[in-house]
């Protein structure tokens, strides 16, 4: 699976597109072919699509989370795929002592949500004013008089 | 109720008198100036002790505060254990010695000295979770446990450092400085509380508060020596936790004797209509059990069945941590234990459980911090830029890397391979212990596969890093109480590094095991676990 070599880093200002060089994304695509590898034949029974390699930028963009050019200037994006990659593999599917996530059988358990299950502390669904609006005023970055000012909305397709 | 109990064998004073006015660190190592060499006294509670000596006159609680914050000044340079130091310490003990003066009553934390971790809210206080994206945020309210400190008299002298958003296990993940452990200072606390812990053993605060998700309070106390007492999820509120993982973190309580973190922990505890997931269930007087050595029979613990976790002694577990967890085996089984070992079959599987629970619960829970309500904002011409930079600037590596496995195991198509699936492991997880715990009244293990690293060892091999909360995290998917308290020394640093033993509880027993690591730790023999001499500060 190609891995999409481009990445979207943007600063304050002026706003700038970065590409990254084929070369410096190569030995990652290599290491992505080796992880692949080794999780097809982790899961001969396993629906296949269940375990493609994440998606580095396409989870950055749906986490709201850049790299930052720093990041990407010193290769550390690289090693942030070959991480993610690796403890995506070997920690949620791996056959090493971290344990088998995948070969477990689960079909008649229950799921937990949490340890324990004490239901029912719901509170009365009615307002309640909280004194030190000063305060919270004080933290908001961008505040014009009631409004907390943000940048213009780009719906994207 | 703190008046009913026996009064120590010995009424040593704390280390701090000996501060006073000095401009060098003295050893730690003597709490009393007539130590015998070859025997040293059990330690004591220093939480009782500063009431004891509040309250008869003995010192006042400015003297207190001053020596610990001469303490913090001249060790901070070298340790690094807060982001933040209070600036109404003095004011506050003026304020308690001004009460007892008057005659007043005062709260049982009158005078003690407190550090809390920066993931719980103070307000007025920085609060960061030792991250770039909330430096300089201030919090408009105290988290429920820091409001109960404070009701009750406690000073909260500062704000320890930690791994950022509680992501990892050494500290090192701190957007803000490595702390170092008191034992070596070129090996790390441990984490995500390692502040916490090393302020405790560095004697920097009495007592402190952490937060552990997977182990955080427990594998520091084990690396510095302290006690570490997580209790049952749901025990304290969470209201003024910056969450992590919501179905797995709980506040925890450092002390360096039991007797400390037990009376901590029942000072926090106690339901919150602020937090809907603490638990309505009765908080038992467990403060007042501790008893001194005077009063305990020759066997103590007689008739108390514990299980030592076979799982937790395979490959993996360095030679030194598995002899001082067999030896406090035996050490229990001096006491009265039937120590017998038991299976929890699905052990292993915790680790990766843990870590796509709490990934996703943290990719949720992080997606708060954009930079438009509170902490650092990166200005942008778009909306979602501005999201973008304020989150990627902000955040460290680490975080980043968590969200982002977060926001993979919860991606559509995916969530049932993943988190659902982790969430019915968790089941059979509860359903092991509970089935341990049937026919053991606690069960042991070590707290961490080794003794504390040296700083930068693991940093970059991130599975390494996780491979060490195995131990751990089991106890917080089924959401038990556990205790860590130092068992032994290995070889390392100047003078050995401390391992910690874990004892699990049933679900709210609290009490049991505070009854059991009190006795363990007051009859255990040797020099007491206190870190050596801090080099000298001119």
């Amino acid at each position: 699976m190609a891995t999409r070599a481009l990445l979207a880093v943007v600063t304050a200002s002026p706003p700038r597109m970065i590409q990254i060089k084929a070369s410096t994304f190569s030995s990652s695509l290599k290491f992505q072919r080796h992880i692949t590898t080794l999780a097809r034949s982790f899961s001969s029974d396993t629906n296949p699509s269940v375990l493609q390699p994440p998606d580095v930028s396409r989870l950055a963009e749906t986490a709201r989370i850049s790299l930052t050019p720093s990041e990407v200037l010193r290769n550390v994006e690289l090693r942030f795929v070959k991480s993610l990659t690796a403890i995506v593999f070997v920690v949620l599917v791996g056959k090493c002592r971290f344990g088998q996530l995948q070969q477990v059988d689960v079909s008649s358990v229950e799921p937990a949500i949490r340890a324990e299950m004490e239901g029912g502390n719901l509170r009365e669904d009615a307002p309640e004013t909280f004194e030190n609006r000063e305060s919270i005023r004080a933290s908001i970055p961008s505040f014009d008089e009631v409004y907390l000012k943000v940048p213009k909305v780009l719906n994207k397709e | 109720m703190l008046s009913t109990l026996q009064p120590p064998r010995s009424l040593t004073l704390l280390p701090f008198r000996r501060f006073h006015g000095s401009k060098t660190i003295a050893s730690l190592a003597s709490s009393s100036p007539t130590l015998d060499a070859s025997f040293v006294s059990p330690p004591q509670s220093q939480i009782l002790t500063t009431r004891r000596s509040l309250l008869s006159g003995e010192t006042t609680a400015s003297e207190i505060a001053k020596s610990y914050l001469s303490r913090i000044r001249l060790t901070e340079p070298q340790l690094k254990c807060f982001l933040h130091v209070s600036e109404n310490v003095l004011k506050e003990a003026q304020e308690i010695d001004q009460r007892i003066s008057r005659g007043e009553e005062v709260g049982p934390l009158a005078g003690v000295v407190i550090g809390v971790k920066d993931n719980i809210c103070t307000e007025g206080m920085p609060s960061t979770a030792a991250s770039r994206i909330l430096e300089h945020y201030r919090p408009p309210f105290d988290a429920t446990a820091v409001k109960k400190i404070k009701e009750m008299g406690g000073i909260v002298v500062g704000k320890t450092n930690m791994d950022e958003f509680g992501m990892g296990s050494t500290t090192e993940a701190s957007a803000f400085q490595v702390t170092a452990n008191p034992w070596d200072l070129t090996r790390v606390p441990g984490g995500s509380s390692g502040g916490s812990a090393a302020a405790v053993a560095a004697r920097q605060c009495m007592v402190s508060l952490g937060s552990d998700t997977g182990g955080s309070v427990r594998q520091p106390a084990s690396f510095c020596g302290v006690v570490g007492l997580k209790p049952t999820y749901g025990r304290v509120s969470r209201f003024g936790l910056m969450a992590y993982a919501s179905s797995l973190d709980v506040i925890g309580c450092f002390g360096s004797t039991v007797a400390d973190a037990g009376m901590l922990l029942h000072a926090v505890s106690g339901y919150d209509r602020f937090d809907s997931t603490s638990s309505k269930q009765d908080v038992p007087e467990f403060d007042t059990q501790f008893l001194s050595m005077d009063s305990f029979e020759s066997k103590p613990l007689k008739g108390v069945r514990v299980g030592l976790i076979r799982e937790t002694l395979e490959e993996g577990v360095d030679s030194g941590v598995r002899s001082a967890t067999q030896e406090a085996a035996s050490h229990l089984e001096a006491l009265g234990c039937v120590v017998t070992e038991v299976s929890l079959p699905s052990f292993s599987l915790g680790l990766p459980a843990y870590y796509v629970i709490a990934s996703s619960e943290s990719s949720s829970n992080l997606s708060r911090y954009d930079g438009v309500r509170y902490g650092n904002q990166v200005m942008a011409d778009e909306l979602n830029k501005l999201y973008e930079c304020s989150r990627g600037q902000g955040f460290g590596g680490e975080v980043k890397m968590r969200i982002l496995m977060g926001t993979y195991a919860l991606s559509a198509g995916y969530y049932d391979a993943y988190y659902k699936r982790a969430q019915q492991v968790r089941t059979l997880i509860r359903k092991d212990f509970k089935a341990a715990l049937d026919h053991n009244d606690i069960l042991i293990s070590p707290a961490a596969p080794s003794a504390a690293y040296k700083i930068g060892e693991k940093k970059d091999d991130p599975l390494a890093m996780y491979a060490g909360d195995i131990m751990t995290v089991n106890v917080n998917l089924a959401g038990l109480p556990a205790i860590v308290l130092p068992c032994g020394l290995v070889e390392g640093g100047p003078s050995g590094l401390p391992v910690g033993l874990q004892m699990i509880g049933a679900a709210f027993d609290e009490e049991k095991l505070l009854k059991v690591g009190h006795i363990f730790e007051q009859t255990l023999k040797g020099s007491g676990f206190v870190p050596p001499t801090l080099p000298n500060v001119a």
